[in-house]
């Protein structure tokens, strides 16, 4: 088997990279922000008790795999997706669709990933990368977070598309099946804005939305009675700019992502109204990252008296109302 | 493409120090080339020092790095932010 002839660029995240980077590949022209936009990625969730939590956590997009199939359905355009309950089985489905020089999208603990650096690996069960050869023993990557295509040994890809707990891939593999000639891009930005819209406004649960990120600003001052010590305190406090931050793009960088696919929107609708919108996303982005810091910092020098963490409240607290103000404005604006 | 002066290149390395106010260490001494993080640079930085001189660059340059990735690549190296912040002034004066 050998590689097959793929374009490989680096993404600002994973799921949107890599359903970009295939339907690029596949002689569609669209970016990653569309993607991102399109498909209503941006969002918030604070998970205060959970059963599936041991801690409270939060999340700053739709859930893994909403992407694809949002983009799906306001696109037309057809994913064939499968998963496998034996790895073996997995392995031979790939190898099949790689002899057939189709480039597959494969979910995995990016863990496994052996080309990344060893102080940069985590256990994230929802990394996506694209399979674009085979040579011997090893597969040819596409991953958005790297800049060229890399080898991975099959041993490392098969325990990281088998690896268990918390949403485990199952062999997850998708790749583009059709993809329609003409794509309403309009119609698609219109439908992709007014869901994030509800996400972020309308949705009639207290932790989701900017409901959900004033839940988290109201609650984090109940974090010191949830852990166990100051050290759990300060790696749980820490955890907030990595999952900012590091793991996918995290808060700022979402919310960087939608201002970009704003300012293209501007374009596409003929709506400049949406740049100003754009750039007011862009500062907001930056609010983001000053909390990212701000808790990274007090994490490291355990430094998480109440007050400190009033403040990290306080910071939320102005989030989620720079986003209710900008989200009302972008609904009323798209609505029109 | 214009090349990164070496001014540029101290300017970054004296902005990387004031950030993270670190004192014990020799502008010369840290090397260019040389990875930032983890390495045997004379500087070894961590991810929560890279967030603080992605905000430094932004505010004393006006560069924004939206996408972590990309961020990662820039902040790599001496060489590589001064390439970046050498591209995003050459965009803004066209």
């Amino acid at each position: 088997m050998s590689i097959i002839a793929y374009n490989h660029k680096m993404a600002a995240h994973c799921e949107s990279g890599t359903v970009t980077s295939l339907l690029n590949n596949r002689g569609l022209e669209i970016t990653e922000a569309l993607v991102f936009g399109i498909s209503s990625g941006i969002f918030f969730g604070y998970f205060h008790k959970m059963k599936s939590f041991t801690f409270p956590t939060f999340i700053v997009r739709n859930k893994p795999g909403q992407m694809r199939s949002n983009l799906s359905k306001r696109l037309g355009i057809k994913f064939h997706t499968e998963k496998f309950r034996k790895p073996e089985e997995g392995q031979m489905a790939l190898d099949r669709l790689l002899e057939k020089n189709i480039p597959v999208a494969v979910q995995v603990d990016f863990f496994y990933m052996d080309y990344i650096p060893s102080w940069e690996k985590v256990h994230i069960n929802v990394h996506f990368i694209v399979i674009v050869g085979k040579i011997g023993s090893k597969y040819i990557v596409s991953d958005s977070y790297f800049p060229q295509l890399v080898e991975l040994e099959g041993e490392s890809l098969r325990k990281a598309r088998f690896a268990g707990g918390s949403m485990s891939p199952r062999g997850f593999l998708f790749y583009p099946e059709y993809i329609p000639e003409k794509i309403d891009f309009e119609n698609a930005i219109i439908k992709g804005i007014k869901k994030s819209c509800f996400y972020m406004l309308k949705l009639p649960i207290p932790f989701l939305g900017v409901k959900g990120i004033r839940s988290f600003a109201r609650k984090i001052v109940e974090w010191p009675s949830r852990s166990r010590d100051i050290e759990h305190l300060s790696h749980e406090i820490m955890k907030i700019n990595i999952l900012l931050e590091d793991q996918g793009t995290g808060g700022a960088g979402f919310r960087f992502l939608f201002a970009t696919f704003l300012q293209q929107a501007a374009d596409i609708l003929k709506k400049p109204e949406l740049t100003d919108l754009s750039k007011e996303m862009m500062v907001i982005g930056d609010g983001w990252r000053e909390i990212s810091l701000r808790a990274a910092r007090y994490g490291k020098n355990r430094d998480l008296g109440i007050d400190r963490l009033k403040e990290l409240g306080e910071m939320l607290s102005n989030r989620a109302t720079a986003e209710e103000s900008f989200f009302k404005k972008l609904y009323k604006l798209i609505k029109e | 493409m214009t090349e990164p002066t070496q001014v540029l290149k101290w300017e970054i390395k004296e902005l990387i120090l004031e950030t993270l106010r670190i004192t014990d260490v020799d502008l010369e001494k840290i090397d260019d080339e040389k990875p930032l993080f983890g390495s045997d640079n004379a500087l070894t930085l961590d991810s929560v020092d890279g967030l603080e001189i992605i905000m430094a660059l932004q505010r004393k340059y006006g560069v924004r790095i939206g996408d972590q990735n990309l961020a990662r690549a820039i902040i790599s190296s001496v060489n590589n932010i001064a390439a970046f912040i050498t591209q995003e002034k050459a965009k803004i004066n066209g």
